[in-house]
């Protein structure tokens, strides 16, 4: 798998909490129209090298990239101009707006960053002048919450949600910045099996029908490795396994870091 | 140079004192205690009531007062305020313990009024006794502080380190409800650290009064030199807090020395306001220093709240579901009620209700930063008279209409408002609002106190729009600008801009990832709050016919928005009301009443604030929801 082309790439990623090493020289390849999963033990660096990708955490040493170019400095916001998007494993959704509200905050935001931008709107919002929305935006948006099977939800104020409903809201908010990567942080944590099945079949049609790259963080191994066309496994912070689905799931590291080392467990 | 060393010592142990119950209490319950001041004056006026009036004996009295009356005061107040506090917004922690240290004094008025300042009594002996040590002078009260803030660091230090009770604070510090599953009595700890806090902070009030007297000026310098050594003591660090106190206390009495004035007087001249206004800016210098020097007081802010910080005003769903008739309904009845007021009201209260609605537009400010923007601002009164100030300057001494002068006031008002919002993009809810209120003192402190801005304490005059030079005239044109900027509110809260502040809100963190700039939204959200406060502080002083800055005192600011938020910090009729009541109550009390009783409005808005623990919304929000209540219940 080559970094050169890839829509996001992390290099040699190093993170240090204090003296606590949470990322140890991690990278990771995101081609374009890929599903990347990304699994480990609690505790293995998964949300934080997420935390990296997205620019919210700067990391210590190593580089990230999006389509080749150095974005290790850039702010979170200059990455989701970009196209990068993503969802958090403690929800982050606003208790006040309504769950279309969501997706209108996120789909104007693309419209608006640059100060002249900013500068031409404010007296816009501000007098009430023109307050409409762009043309495109009410499709753009009635299709996303289609998609997810949230439109009778459209009203309904964010703070109302159950958990699973909200992982769906937090994928649709990301959908609307109309991202090329999409970064899911635990998305089925939570769901039952059949809302999890149902959500795989969200996620692969998303990929196809947005051209979107994913990259999943997830506990339900089963679920990446079925949905995946590329897996690394992180565990401490280091990669300890890195390739196509179903040689991961033959992988014995693999298989200790999961089921404990056994040979550690009997000198105990 | 001793001498002023030893004075700052003096002034230090005084603030360490007050700074080592704060960082006490808000270990224990995560409430920062605004009212520490107003609970120490409290104390410290009972004492003199007692010693002064009642006669008792002075020592017993201050025996009494410290290790008594304190402790059941902080338990009072723990059980009647503190205890509801611990499970509500960062908001309203802040601002109910804002509305105590608002209610404290005006109660201590109205229960000892005629209190003498030329009377010191003190808790040893009076006159004190005089002491040489080392060559310098020092009489018993200030030895006795000294040493009361010695013993404190000690008793408080050993307590929190080596007792089972420091040990369960610190637990409950963590984590209240899991240290309350393992069998720690959390309700206990919480109540002995408000009783303790209190007890410091009546000791420093008994000490102080005998020493500066029992003046609320001198408790208020008390509390802001305090916060800031809690600042540097990053609210939890009992060490740092007693050398911050003394870092402080030094530095405001070495740069009063003549060596330091000396050296000053290199750079300005000795009567140079700014040098004037040094000393008692010190705290906030400090303050703002160790403010934007330490990192991750924005963290600490998350650690803390899980939720949006500023209650939200009704769900979404609830917006739709009535006419627009029936929602705008009280809004227009108000502004019926308003328009038709001047045929029923004689002069003087024309002019109260016109100052009122003059005052509405400034609160108007707090709607936009606090009840859009998140953001906890105890700095309004600042724009607002800064604005007044610049006003009366260009309308007076340039001839610049007075309108176009309202409208230049409040566009450098907008300037001072990016700085002001700068804290905002590194702190935190509280730490915020200690920047602001630094910010306030600094502006006060020097600013203010120019001649050419103060006029010797009369301010400078402000003419009124020619053509509306009457009351009437004058009313109608506030009405008319009241509407103007309260749908400026409106447009912004349902526009764009509007909805990436309730993003904001509720997340910074997913704000930022979906592309919105955080710094943008906020820098609007301080800067439009500015503009509003200013224009309505130009206004209110083209009314008033000057702009005087002792209308714009930070302590009345503090009041500002105690009244705001008692109506609702979200509701643009709430900042109607509210500019309403400021003025009609007031005047209200002048007409009926007298003496001690004109501090009883002080003490109702005060009370408001700290109502927000049952109804964090306001009282209009409270109206609304038992209205919707009764409805589905019918």
């Amino acid at each position: 798998m080559s970094e050169a082309g890839a829509a996001l790439a992390a290099n040699g990623v190093t993170v240090r909490f204090g003296g606590l090493v949470a990322l140890d020289g991690v990278s990771l390849a995101v081609p374009p129209r890929s599903i990347v999963g990304l699994i480990g033990p609690n505790g293995a660096g998964k949300s934080t090298l997420f935390a990296v990708l997205s620019g919210l955490l700067r990391p210590a040493t190593g580089t990230v990239t999006m389509d080749g170019d150095d974005v290790t400095r850039a702010s979170p916001q200059a990455r989701a101009r970009r196209g990068l998007a993503r969802t958090f494993q403690r929800q982050e959704l606003f208790g006040e707006l309504t769950v279309r509200e969501h997706l209108v905050v996120a789909y104007r935001a693309g419209q608006r960053h640059r100060l002249r931008d900013l500068l031409r709107y404010l007296p816009v919002d501000l007098l009430g002048l023109g307050n409409r929305p762009t043309p495109g935006e009410e499709e753009a948006v009635d299709r996303i919450l289609g998609q997810l099977g949230l439109r009778d939800l459209a009203h309904v104020s964010a703070g109302a949600l159950g958990i699973g409903t909200g992982r769906l809201v937090e994928i649709a908010r990301a959908l609307a910045t109309r991202p090329r990567v999409l970064l899911l942080d635990e998305p089925s944590s939570g769901l039952d099996a059949r809302e999890t099945a149902e959500l795989t079949a969200v996620l692969r049609r998303l990929r196809d029908e947005h051209e979107l790259a994913l990259v999943l963080v997830e506990h339900d191994v089963d679920m990446v490795l079925g949905l995946a066309d590329d897996v690394t496994v992180l565990d401490f912070g280091e990669t300890i396994a890195r390739g196509p689905a179903a040689a991961i799931r033959a992988d014995a590291r693999v298989q200790a870091a999961y089921l404990g080392d056994k040979s550690v467990g009997d000198e105990t | 140079m001793t001498t002023y060393f030893v004075a700052g010592i003096v002034v230090g142990s005084v603030y360490a004192i007050a700074s080592l119950g704060l960082v006490l209490t808000y270990t224990s319950s995560r409430i920062f205690n605004f009212a520490n001041g107003a609970m120490a004056f409290f104390v410290a006026e009972t004492f003199y009531r007692s010693v002064v009036t009642w006669g008792w004996n002075p020592h017993v009295a201050g025996l009494f007062m410290i290790f008594v009356f304190s402790p059941l005061f902080g338990l009072v107040l723990w059980a009647v305020l503190f205890r509801r506090l611990s499970d509500t917004p960062s908001f309203v922690r802040l601002v109910s313990t804002v509305g105590l240290s608002v209610a404290l004094p005006a109660l201590a008025a109205i229960l000892y009024p005629n209190i003498d300042a030329n009377l010191r009594p003190s808790i040893l002996w009076s006159p004190a006794h005089d002491y040489v040590i080392l060559g310098v002078h020092l009489d018993s009260d200030q030895l006795a502080i000294v040493a009361a803030a010695f013993l404190a660091a000690v008793v408080l230090t050993v307590l929190l380190r080596a007792t089972p009770f420091g040990l369960s604070t610190r637990a409950t510090v963590d984590s209240g409800r899991l240290s309350a599953t393992s069998g720690i009595n959390t309700s206990f700890v919480t109540a002995v650290s408000w009783m303790i806090g209190s007890t410091l902070a009546g000791t420093a009030g008994v000490l102080l009064g005998a020493l500066r007297g029992y003046t609320i000026i001198q408790f208020t310098s008390l509390l802001l030199g305090s916060l800031a050594a809690v600042v540097v003591a990053r609210m939890h660090s009992l060490v740092l807090a007693f050398a911050g106190s003394m870092m402080i206390g030094l530095l405001q009495e070495l740069s009063a020395s003549q060596q330091f004035q000396h050296f000053l007087g290199h750079f300005a001249s000795a009567t140079n306001p700014i040098l004037l206004g040094l000393r008692p800016s010190i705290p906030f210098i400090v303050m703002l220093v160790f403010l934007l020097a330490y990192n991750g007081l924005r963290e600490e802010r998350f650690a803390i709240d899980t939720r949006a910080s500023v209650p939200s005003f009704g769900a979404a769903a609830d917006r739709a579901g009535r006419p627009w008739w029936r929602r705008m309904l009280p809004v227009v009845a108000c502004i019926a009620g308003v328009l038709v007021a001047p045929a029923f009201l004689n002069g003087v209260w024309l002019s109260v209700v016109a100052s009122g609605l003059a005052l509405a537009i400034a609160f108007l400010s707090y709607v936009v930063v606090t009840g859009e923007g998140g953001m906890i601002s105890l700095c309004q009164i600042t724009f607002a008279g800064i604005a007044a100030a610049i006003t009366a300057q260009w309308a007076t001494n340039h001839n610049v209409p007075v309108l176009l002068a309202i409208l230049i006031g409040a566009a450098v008002a907008v300037l001072v408002g990016m700085v002001a919002a700068l804290p905002s993009l590194r702190l935190g809810d509280l730490y915020l609002a200690l920047a602001t209120l630094a910010f306030t003192q600094l502006v006060q402190n020097t600013y203010f106190q120019t001649p050419r801005i103060s006029n010797f304490g009369q301010g400078v005059p402000v003419p009124r729009p020619n053509g509306l030079a009457t009351d009437r005239a004058f009313y109608y044109m506030l009405v008319v600008l009241f509407v103007l900027v309260a749908g400026v509110v409106r447009n912004l809260k349902r526009s764009t801009t509007g909805l990436n502040l309730a993003a904001m809100r509720s997340s910074e963190t997913a704000t930022a990832t979906l592309g919105i700039s955080i710094v943008w939204s906020k820098f609007v959200a301080f800067g439009l709050s500015a503009f509003i406060a200013g224009i309505g502080g130009g206004l209110y002083a083209s009314y008033a016919g000057a702009a005087n800055m002792t209308q714009f005192d930070a302590l009345i600011g503090l009041v500002w928005l105690t009244v705001v938020v008692t109506w609702g910090i979200r509701s643009i009729l709430g900042a109607l009301l509210a500019g309403l009541s400021f003025t009609i109550i007031p005047q209200f009390f002048t007409d009926h009443l007298s003496g001690r009783w004109l501090n009883l409005p002080t003490l109702l808005f005060g009370l408001g604030a700290i109502a927000l623990a049952r109804e964090p919304r306001g009282i209009i929000a409270d109206v609304v929801n038992r209205h919707r209540a009764r409805r589905v219940a019918s």
